[in-house]
């Protein structure tokens, strides 16, 4: 191990010597709700500044009351100011960039949850279907558990997803093929609740799912999950966070959260940009091998699980990313037969 | 001072108090005022790009002050612009991507009528109810802010959503239906110029019509202006309508000059920036523009010299909230005024 490390040590410094190796300073434009919102800015910042601390770079968080407008302006400011590197953490900054980008050629360009051509721009995606996947083992194993609070015999679960669209159903297909790993005759209600805003619909369609037999719902709706997850709480039952830990929302209701590590992302393309390896023009996903997903530590309900369930999951993760298990990815491969 | 102050100069005053104060944290901070200053100033207006940048943070600002001060000079505390402004923009969108791309040059001006239209039935709405049932407009049209982020958010995250993403954005409007860029790649587009078209026709229906002559009386005695045969209803009507058209098209434009698609935090509270605008100006045209301009620069440098410095967006809120507070305090002055007039 240590001589592994001091291979990659070397390595990386052979790399990081010559003069080819960026050094020019790194621009990261924090998305709508800015930094303190514990969540994804927050997130993509840590990796941003571990990036920055190892690489020894300069290297700027740009925050903007106005973030959305003001994306192109910020954008080319900082590539006329000789910023090498350029992050949007900006959803809505997909387009200007995919735009503004070839105007220079000599800066590098990253966007996340999202594939935008260019020869500059490196796309990051998250393989959200193989953090679900472990979500669907933990809650199959879960559901028909005796003697715990708010499970019910049945083998059912359910996932409320906001809109039937191949970046949400990818969280969903991962989820019942990690479910029917475990149990193929299980039950997986699927409902989607038209919208990634309305708490209150979340809210009423996780009660009626409850009422009919589910006992762990997972949402991958945004703000309606908060509903999910009170309904969770109010109901005794559980839910299943998403993209950030939300086990916190509602401690010992939210089974798990499944997480995207946006922080390994950042701080990895900081690290390839110093070392001139810059992956512009392409797609990188950040999936389970690449610690860009999974579950969390389950700080309020690790106590209820059994431990043999936890290992299930180790063990499905180990499966993940040795490739003994290949995981559905709606987004690349289209829907599956047992999912249209 | 009350005439300096309408001639334009409102913001002299709370301006220096803001620098005053944000130059004592900086020094707190072990920041140089000066350097800081020096460089927003560079950021905000040192060269044609920079000033375009300016100009374009501007833009929906200038149309929210516009708005505000038809209502405010006749006595009509609408403080739903950014309400007019979310519905409009989303209207005019939406009709940006789902009219046939065929109708070519049109598409635009098109758009723009239907996002005046929608932000004036929107305002109607509260013009209405103060006018034939003395229903309190304050109340009513800052309500109606909040219907308006709550149906616009619906909708973009619902109905409108892109198939294309996961996340809370319409599908673009049409190529034919943008608004084209005055100094490309800058991003300043012909909004602006549209804009300063509705301040100077503001300026004009305010001074040289009978209809905007009547407003400024209706503001200034409703009782009198009923005397000499002013109708004060319609007048009340009639602002917000205006006001509903002129925010409503200051969203449009955001949505077809700007953004292209609507999303979510389509307005970064530019109603409530325009308001404070409007009120430190004294529905001043000049003033509106003046102070348009600087809450622009303010926004745009203030984002920008994080490339260049440790300074954080922080110290843009501290001034721009110094600044609101004198907006504030205006807003209490009329509203005590007109307390004791009625």
């Amino acid at each position: 191990m240590t001589f592994k490390k001091l291979l990659a040590g070397v390595a990386l410094s052979l790399v990081a010597v010559p003069a080819l190796a960026a050094d020019a300073p790194v621009a990261m434009i924090v998305a709508q709700g800015g930094l303190g919102d514990g969540s994804w800015n927050d997130t993509a910042n840590a990796g941003f500044e571990a990036g920055i601390a190892e690489t020894g770079l300069e290297g700027r968080a740009i925050e903007s009351n106005d973030v959305v407008a003001q994306g192109e302006e910020i954008m080319r400011r900082a590539a006329d100011s000789n910023f090498g590197l350029v992050l949007s953490l900006e959803y809505a900054h997909g387009e200007p960039m995919e735009a503004l980008a070839p105007d220079y050629p000599d800066t590098s360009w990253a966007i996340f949850n999202q594939v935008r051509p260019g020869a500059n721009i490196a796309s990051v995606l998250f393989g959200e279907h193989q953090g679900s996947y472990l979500a669907g083992v933990l809650a199959a194993k879960m559901t028909t558990t005796e003697g715990i609070e708010g499970i019910n015999p049945e083998a059912i679960l359910g996932v409320i997803p906001a809109v039937k669209s191949p970046g949400i159903d990818k969280f969903v297909v991962g989820f019942i093929q990690g479910a029917r790993s475990v149990n193929p005759d299980i039950e997986v209600k699927v409902g989607y609740s038209e919208s990634f805003g309305d708490p209150t619909k979340g809210e009423q369609m996780a009660n009626a799912m409850f009422e009919s037999g589910a006992d762990i719902v997972y949402h991958v709706a945004g703000g309606t999950g908060l509903g999910v997850i009170a309904a969770a709480e109010a109901s005794g039952h559980y839910a299943i966070g998403v993209d950030t830990n939300q086990d916190g929302l509602a401690p010992g209701h939210v089974l798990t959260s499944m997480i995207k590590r946006v922080d390994v992302a950042t701080e990895e393309l900081i690290k390839a940009y110093a070392a001139d390896k810059f992956p512009g023009g392409q797609t990188l996903t950040f999936g389970l091998p690449e610690n860009g997903v999974g579950l969390t530590e389950m700080e309020f309900t690790k106590d209820i699980i059994p431990a043999e369930y936890l290992e299930a999951v180790e063990a499905a993760k180990a499966g993940i990313i040795s490739g003994d298990i290949e995981v559905w990815d709606v987004s690349s491969q289209g829907y599956p037969d047992f999912y249209k | 001072m009350s005439n300096w102050m309408d001639r334009g100069l409102g913001f002299a005053v709370p301006l220096l108090i803001a620098l005053s104060v944000s130059a004592l944290v900086l020094l707190a901070i072990g920041e140089s005022p000066l350097d800081t200053f020096s460089l927003m100033l560079t950021e905000g207006f040192g060269s044609p790009r920079r000033l375009a940048s300016t100009l374009s943070a501007a833009t929906p600002l200038l149309f929210t002050a516009v708005a505000t001060a038809i209502c405010f000079r006749a006595g009509v505390f609408n403080v739903g612009v950014d309400g007019a402004f979310l519905i409009g923009g989303l209207a005019a969108v939406v009709a940006g991507f789902s009219l046939p791309a065929e109708l070519g040059w049109a598409l635009a001006p098109l758009c723009l009528a239907i996002g005046s239209v929608f932000g004036a039935a929107w305002l109607f709405v509260p013009g209405w109810l103060l006018a034939r049932l003395e229903v309190d407009e304050v109340v009513s049209t800052l309500m109606l802010n909040f219907i308006a982020v709550a149906i616009t958010g619906y909708l973009v995250n619902g109905p409108f959503l892109s198939r294309q993403s996961g996340n809370n954005v319409t599908p673009p409007v049409h190529e034919a239906a943008e608004l084209s860029r005055l100094m490309p790649p800058a991003t300043l587009h012909s909004g602006f110029l549209l804009a300063i078209a509705l301040l100077a026709a503001y300026a004009f229906w305010t001074r040289r019509t009978p209809a905007g002559l009547e407003g400024a009386w209706v503001g200034l005695n409703r009782r009198f202006s009923r005397m000499v045969g002013v109708s004060v209803q319609r007048t009340i009507i009639l602002a917000m309508v205006l006001s509903g058209v002129v925010g409503g098209l200051g969203g449009a434009a955001h949505g077809l000059g700007q953004l292209y698609r609507f999303t979510d935090g389509f307005s970064a509270g530019y109603g409530f920036t325009g308001m404070a605008v409007a009120l430190l100006a004294h529905n001043s045209p000049l003033g509106m523009l003046i102070g348009a301009i600087l809450f622009g620069a303010l926004a745009s440098a203030g984002t920008t010299i994080q490339l260049f410095s440790d300074i954080p967006l922080d110290l843009v809120n501290i001034i721009q909230g110094i600044v609101m507070i004198f907006a504030v305090i205006e807003l209490g002055r009329i509203s005590i005024r007109r307390r004791a007039k009625a």
